[in-house]
């Protein structure tokens, strides 16, 4: 830890070194990009200038500070879809430049290819980061007719989804719960609907779509695979605009506008399922199981401000449930469930100066899963859930064009919820337990500099520094030597229990080759205070979150990368490999034998093991993002291996969802005015299973024994998808298309799961273990009519 | 304690509703690599009775189960083990006797042997060229307090069936486990009642009352009462056999029984048993118990 910390105060003097050179007298054009259309500020998007050959990309707010030498330049600003910008400007003293950028005009074809647009892919020192076009999005194949950006992003390589229609990530040999997703930088605890099938993100509602898989910056922490960061739209400041879809099983509703024009604006955005209402009319009254069903629905709201040029604010919340009911009125037996999450993030833009910008943000996080069950005399629930507060500040200073600072601390107070349980038996009420709750602290500050040593070398180093403390109220459940709670330590409020205070170095840097490429490097160390084991097979709504405490240490991942990147036919083609070698310390996993009932009146840790991770692979990437004709080729080459000591007698197994080979084709065609296509083809090593090998009898019943961990490769998951959207109206104040879309075209029976069937009568001597495949989704065609006026 | 699993089947169904689809299932060959053969015990030493030590085998998941009675012994049962308990420093050697109408069909035993309470017993077992020991000590009985019969309260409209209730008072010390048993009316044999294991962990002594069905019987005992599984009915007679087990056999038992009720649930993980014996599978267990009737009124 000293040497750590000694090696990093190095890191950081030489950065703060670099950035105290020459004399020459500077000035700074900073500014705003925005969308004409709508005000929509633009994140990502490239600003260039020409005689320097030096550019930068602006932040999340659509900021942009270049400092250069008093000159005169040429100001190119451009952004795929959008019309390129150009602007001489002299520079004798600090400018102000807010670019409006305007959409490319349908009938204009990609008139040229200027050499001013910055290959952001070769220059940045980003490695493992892909963004996604929401827009592009929606030309492609939706399953069921729902735009789903988490489906989108498991297209991407080394990005893999939990089985079919799952929308669960798992990044670089990494767990689903490694994976910071952030819905304008607040938790999203459960990104799942419905089983995972879809997930909780209306594209209606987002704008942004980027994700980090590696090299993640020293402002991201908390997670070791990836960081999934979703931006909301801001809503329209120009006019009032509504936006609509009806689908086969959902309806969205988004509507936006200027609160005053140019000042402040307003984005409201709902989409329901609704099967459970439509089928109603055809449920009998007398059916056994009327008043059974199960919808979700999301409402995403968002608010902006701008106080003043320096000053701008920002509140958006979203709240989404899924509810499933089930009643039997013949048995009298009823259930519901309701799950879901709700956050509200309160965020401040001020801009200090020219070269300081600074985002501060208050965070309310909060995910809940409920479940009662009711018969006749008898009455039981169970809740669980995580909340969180965060408050944020996060600073990004441009003290010359060759730097850009970013530094700033974060705090979180985490609230956690096990499984408690309660009931009731002949309206007597009866307990389990106490009920639970695991308190936390987790803090951090970070600093990072992002800089060219000279032309061709870029650096990116940071430091982040973080701190986890669990406190009290808290009861520890002591065992002895047969695993019997004899004793208990309590806790008082505030008490700190246990802490654990973590550096975490993050270094990344580029090497330009030529103008046409380059090669990166990156080394990143990141610590994880939360997690989520899981006893089932899948993610579900009842995965508990819960945190570091004295037994369960905070989960530590390395990750070295190495990538070659080159771009093709004046950029209009990015090629990229890049190979990753991660280690994942203090993973966590229920120990053999396991019940689902062990975690009630004791702590659910007393039931975990710990061990370690590797994974390691290669991810090979080809992508067209300009023309009508664009699209992407992703292959993965991927191991991922888990060693605990406890479990498979110590020796190293295959996690569940190590999978060897992963192809993704995704492509879109824009034919003419009216009619543009999409395809994705996927093909995927399948999930490991663990099944039994053996089997013996006990008092007559069979008991099934199973060999080593994930023994089984299931079948391999092929698909193939195509839609079609048909602009009816392009262009005028009502504007609509329509979306065809196939999924699984040739049918493929993808396998979901294996489950064993013992057949037959064992005293007829027909009894049988049989392996049943079961597949769920076979060919869907949907069609979605989606408007907007 | 299932109400976590039950629900995401019906999760399951639900959704495959709500995307108005059925989902598609189908057989598939599995090739798997099993274990060898390993040795499977399933042994008893009560206080004040012979010990009753069934030897078994493994076989292959995806095997056939035997066709008859005699298949039965040459597959699962082994015949020609070598099979001693050692008590006080005495050996005893077990023989194999076999009782096609009564289970265990086949077991060994050693009639110059009685379990006594608060003695260890070290069992040997060589078979299939491998040896497995097992130790367990026989803990003191605890009474049954009292007893009753009640109509099943999960459903109201139920005149005639329902649940055999216990009460019991845990004594002071921690780490006592109990497993019960029962037969009713005119059945021969106790068989372990539907979830029959419990212990101390969270109710260390104090008294508990403990309310149970029947459970399904082992294959090839004739259940004369099919209609009434799981239940016991009005006017039933039930014999009670309340035992007193060790925490390790309690851990086999309650894995063991945890884990024929996930078999084959694909969103469970797998449960494993947590067994007793050293170089070998199933529980060497030593237990006492005490005895009770009860005529089933209202």
């Amino acid at each position: 830890m000293k040497n750590q910390i000694k090696n990093c105060a190095l890191l950081l003097l030489f950065i703060l070194s670099t950035t105290t050179v020459s004399a020459q007298k500077k000035f700074t054009l900073s500014g705003y990009v925005k969308d004409d259309s709508n005000g929509e500020s633009m994140p990502g998007a490239n600003v260039y200038i020409a005689e320097t050959k030096q550019g930068a990309a602006t932040n999340t707010y659509g900021f942009y500070s270049l400092t250069l030498p008093e000159g005169t330049y040429t100001v190119s600003v451009s952004f795929v879809g959008f019309q390129d910008f150009k602007q001489q400007v002299q520079l004798n003293k600090d400018t102000r430049l807010n670019i409006n950028l305007k959409i490319k005009a349908i009938e204009a074809k990609e008139i040229e290819i200027t050499d001013t647009r910055i290959e952001q892919n070769l220059k940045s020192t980003d490695m493992g980061r892909v963004e996604v076009s929401v827009e592009e999005m929606k030309k492609l194949p939706a399953f069921f007719g729902e735009v789903d950006l988490v489906k989108i992003v498991q297209l991407i390589p080394g990005v893999k989804n939990g089985g079919e229609g799952n929308t669960g990530l798992y990044v670089r040999g990494g767990g689903p719960d490694q994976n910071l997703v952030l819905l304008d930088e607040a938790v999203v605890y459960n990104a799942a609907h419905l089983l995972g099938f879809f997930s909780v993100f209306n594209s209606d509602a987002v704008k942004t779509v980027d994700l980090h898989k590696g090299g993640m910056p020293a402002q991201y922490g908390g997670r070791l695979a990836s960081v999934l960061d979703i931006s909301m739209k801001e809503g329209n400041m120009k006019k009032y605009q509504v936006d609509g879809g009806i689908g086969l099983i959902a309806s969205r509703l988004t509507a936006q506008g200027p609160i005053k024009k140019d000042t402040s604006s307003f984005i409201i955005s709902a989409r329901r399922t609704y099967l459970d209402v439509l089928i109603q009319p055809f449920v009998r009254e007398t059916s056994p199981t009327k008043g059974s069903g199960y919808y979700f629905y999301d409402l995403n709201t968002k608010i902006n401000y701008r106080l003043s040029d320096k000053d701008r604010l920002f509140i958006s919340g979203y709240f989404g449930r899924d509810v499933f009911t089930f009643k039997s009125t013949e048995s009298g037996f009823n259930i519901r469930i309701p799950w879901g999450n709700a956050t509200v993030s309160t965020r401040w833009n001020h801009l200090f100066s020219n070269k300081l910008f600074l985002n501060t943000s208050l965070i309310f996080s909060d995910y809940q899963f409920e479940s009662n069950v009711e018969q006749t005399a008898f009455k039981f629930n169970v809740f669980s859930g995580v909340r969180d507060y965060n408050a944020k500040m996060d600073f990004t200073w441009y003290p010359s064009y060759r730097h850009t600072v970013k530094f700033g601390a974060n705090y979180i107070y985490h609230r956690f919820t096990p499984n408690n349980a309660s009931g009731e038996l002949v309206g007597e009420a009866f307990s389990l337990g106490p009920p639970e709750q695991i308190f936390a602290h987790e803090s951090a500050v970070y600093l990072s500099d992002d800089f060219d040593v000279n032309d061709k070398f870029r650096i990116h180093a940071g430091l982040r520094a973080s701190m986890f403390n669990q406190v009290g109220p808290f009861t520890r459940y002591l065992k002895d030597e047969n695993g019997f709670t004899n004793d208990s330590i309590v806790y008082g409020q505030g008490e700190p229990i246990q802490t654990y205070p973590n550096l975490e170095p993050r270094l990344m840097m580029r090497y330009q080759l030529n103008g046409k490429s380059s090669i990166k490097a990156s080394y990143t160390m990141n610590y994880q205070y939360i997690h989520i084991t899981s006893l089932a097979n899948q993610s579900l709504p009842t995965d508990l979150w819960f945190p570091s405490t004295a037994l369960v240490r905070p989960q530590k991942g390395v990750q070295y990368s190495l990538g070659y990147y080159r771009n093709f036919k004046e950029n209009a083609w990015e090629a990229s490999v890049e190979a990753y070698y991660k280690s994942m310390e203090n993973q966590v996993e229920f120990k053999d034998g396991t019940l689902p009932s062990d975690g009630l009146n004791d702590n659910v840790d007393n039931f975990l093991t710990f061990g370690r991770g590797e994974a390691y692979g290669a991810e090979f990437f080809l992508k067209k993002s300009m023309g009508d004709f664009s699209g992407w080729i992703g292959y993965t080459l991927s191991w991922t291996t888990r060693t605990f000591p406890e479990l498979n007698n110590g020796k190293t197994f295959y996690a569940r969802y190590d999978r060897r080979h992963d192809l993704s084709l995704v492509l879109s065609y824009d034919l003419n005015e009216k009619w543009s296509f999409g395809t994705v083809f996927v093909f995927a090593s399948g999930n490991l299973m663990w099944l039994p090998t053996n089997l013996y009898y006990f008092e007559g019943k069979p008991v099934l024994q199973y060999g080593e961990r994930n023994n089984y490769r299931m079948p391999a998951y092929h698909r193939w998808d195509l839609s079609a959207t048909w602009y009816t109206r392009k262009t005028g104040k009502y504007r609509a298309n329509w979306n065809f879309s196939i999924y699984n075209v040739y049918s493929r029976l993808n396998p979901y799961f294996i489950y064993i069937d013992p057949e037959g009568d064992v005293t007829q001597g027909t009894f049988e273990n049989n392996a049943k495949m079961v597949s769920l989704f076979p060919i869907i065609p949907s069609v979605t009519y989606n408007f907007s006026f | 304690m299932n109400m976590r699993i039950k629900p995401i089947f019906a999760f399951l169904a639900l959704t495959m509703l709500t995307l108005g689809l059925s989902s598609c299932e189908r057989e598939i060959e599995i090739e798997l690599e099993g274990s060898e053969p390993n040795i499977v015990v399933e042994g008893l030493i009560e206080a004040g009775e012979h010990p009753r030590v069934l030897i078994t085998k493994n076989r292959g998941f995806f095997d056939n189960f035997p066709t008859d009675f005699a298949a039965l012994l040459d597959t699962f049962i082994l015949q020609n083990a070598v099979v001693k308990i050692t008590v006080d420093g005495t050996e005893y050697p077990l023989d194999f006797v076999v009782n096609p109408f009564q289970y265990p069909f086949a077991y060994y035993t050693s009639t110059s042997l009685i379990g006594e309470v608060g003695k260890t017993y070290l069992l040997r077992v060589e078979a299939l060229g491998k040896v497995a020991t097992a130790i367990t000590k026989i803990p003191p009985a605890v009474p049954i307090d009292s007893a009753y019969f009640g109509l099943n309260l999960f459903d109201a409209a139920e005149d005639s069936l329902g649940f055999l209730y216990i009460v019991y008072t845990d004594p002071d010390t921690l780490g006592n486990a109990y497993r019960l048993y029962a037969k009713r009316n005119s059945e021969t044999q106790f068989f372990p009642v539907e979830g029959a294991i419990t212990n101390d962990q969270f109710i260390n002594g104090r008294t508990i009352t403990f309310f149970s069905g029947q459970s399904d019987k082992p294959f090839a005992v004739q259940d004369t009462f099919i209609d009434s599984r799981f239940f016991y009915a009005l006017g039933d007679t039930i014999y009670m056999k309340f035992c007193s087990i060790g925490s390790r056999e309690f851990d086999f038992y309650n894995t063991f029984e945890a884990a024929t009720g996930t078999n084959g649930n694909p969103f469970a993980s797998p449960i494993l048993i947590k067994s007793n014996v050293n170089g070998g599978l199933g529980v060497w267990c030593g237990q006492s118990f005490y005895l009770d009737t009860l005529i089933a009124t209202q």
